[in-house]
């Protein structure tokens, strides 16, 4: 329940700090969005439930703060988080070459989603605006999440004794139906 | 029983429902800021004021002690830059130094009715044998021998030795030199003879005269070197010794003979012009 509880506060330190970051580093040129490795990271990590919900509230609060259209980035990460669990059943997502290329494909495909949406809704071509901005990104994230998953695993061996393993999402293709 | 087996499914499809109908409905109406959106931007705001003092605190360290590289060759070019400017100043400050010298030689020239050179003095007799000074002009600038020389604020001494282009001024310290005075406040005649280092001497004045320590002695104009009422100093000491038929009286000229660089020579009155 805990969980639950801290999840908002956590998602809007989490986006807070990335764009102080982001800020800092790249003077708001580049986006760190360090949210949509996490979102990855509950997908090969968290049960279906509460990695849904951390993709919900992450991307709700990422709307509130980015000024995108409510809603936008809550579906995104949501997809994100889907495609991310149903890989995880899957494939062994523990080497860190498949999480680079994995990371850099759910970077791509969350920025296509945003092209796609901006252009059908308002009609705007943000690729023509800012060509290099997008792969820059997507090379940026993935680079973020080999990293961001290493240290976890650190964290996770320093503070289980070994890293930890969702073995309780059987490899079967089944949904859990656990809460 | 259906609910239950499809707990998970259900729950995945009503999320992404929920955040389909947010969208759309936000595309749709503009909303703008709804009360969550607001609730999160009051969470996020100490939030984001916290870090971004924090990070604002690191980065000012970074920058101020650790990140300073090119500082070095920065307080170089600022030392030179420093250096240049010094200079730069004290040119500006001897021009102005010299502006006020030349607008006190200017004033005298228009207290006097004479035709005047200016000149800049380029030498002085460092030997204690005569007290002369050198200035560069000469004939060449229609200078001649025993034309009188005045600085601000009064007489100086004449000229001893011309040659084209430079020329010696006696000064009246000179031991060697003898000028008609008066005392301006009496009228009393009397000669000045150059005493070198302690300045000047009064000769000639008869105990039976009034003279107060302070009094402000001219150039009579008397000999027609000198032309009248040229300030050339103020008395510093009277001294009523026993014997003799005069006073000692010790003079303190009114120009500062160390530190003349600018001089006047009268040439001629402008009447005769």
């Amino acid at each position: 329940m805990i969980y639950y509880l801290l999840l908002p506060f956590l998602s809007i330190l989490l986006v807070v700090l990335q764009a102080s970051i982001a800020d800092i580093l790249f003077s708001g040129r580049l986006i760190l969005e360090i949210s949509l490795i996490v979102v990855i990271y509950a997908g090969f990590r968290l049960d279906l439930i509460k990695g849904l919900t951390l993709a919900f509230i992450l991307g709700f609060v990422y709307d509130c703060l980015a000024g995108s259209v409510l809603g936008l980035f809550t579906f995104i990460y949501m997809v994100i988080f889907l495609c991310s669990f149903f890989v995880s059943i899957r494939l062994s997502t523990e080497k860190l070459y498949f999480i680079a290329l994995f990371s850099l494909i759910c970077s791509f495909l969350e920025e296509i989603l945003v092209i796609l949406f901006y252009n059908l809704a308002y009609g705007l071509d943000i690729v023509k605006k800012t060509p290099l901005i997008f792969p820059l990104q997507a090379v940026l994230i993935s680079l973020l999440a080999v990293l961001f998953f290493y240290l976890m695993r650190r964290t996770e061996g320093f503070l289980y004794g070994k890293a930890f393993q969702s073995t309780e999402r059987a490899r079967t293709g089944r949904l859990s139906a656990e809460a | 029983m259906f609910l239950r087996n499809y707990k998970t499914v259900i729950f995945i499809v009503a999320l992404l429902a929920i955040a389909l109908i947010l969208l759309s409905y936000n595309l749709k109406h503009e909303t703008g800021t709804g009360l969550v959106k607001k609730i999160v931007l009051e969470v996020a705001a100490p939030v984001h004021k916290i870090l971004s003092l924090s990070v604002k605190s690191v980065s000012d360290t970074w920058l101020r002690y650790i990140f300073l590289v090119g500082l070095e060759q920065d307080n170089r070019d600022l030392k030179k830059k420093i250096n240049e400017l010094k200079a730069e100043f004290i040119l500006y400050q001897e021009g102005y130094l010299e502006a006020q010298r030349l607008k006190k030689l200017l004033s005298l020239r228009d207290n006097y009715d004479y035709n005047f050179i200016s000149a800049r003095v380029i030498g002085r007799e460092p030997a204690a044998l005569s007290r002369t000074i050198m200035i560069n002009k000469g004939t060449a600038h229609g200078l001649k021998m025993g034309m009188p020389v005045i600085a601000p604020p009064g007489l100086v001494g004449r000229l001893t030795d011309v040659s084209w282009h430079s020329s010696k001024v006696l000064l009246f310290i000179d031991e060697s030199s003898n000028i008609d005075v008066i005392l301006q406040r009496t009228r009393t005649q009397g000669i000045i003879r150059g005493a070198g280092s302690r300045g000047c001497i009064l000769k000639y004045i008869s105990k039976t005269q009034d003279v107060r320590e302070g009094e402000v002695i001219v150039s009579s104009g008397i000999g027609g070197v000198f032309p009248k009422g040229l300030l050339v100093g103020v008395i510093s000491r009277v001294d009523r010794q026993d014997a003799g038929l005069f006073l000692k009286i010790n003079i303190t000229p009114f120009v500062d003979f160390s530190k003349l660089e600018e001089v006047l020579v009268l040439t001629a009155q402008e009447e005769e012009n």
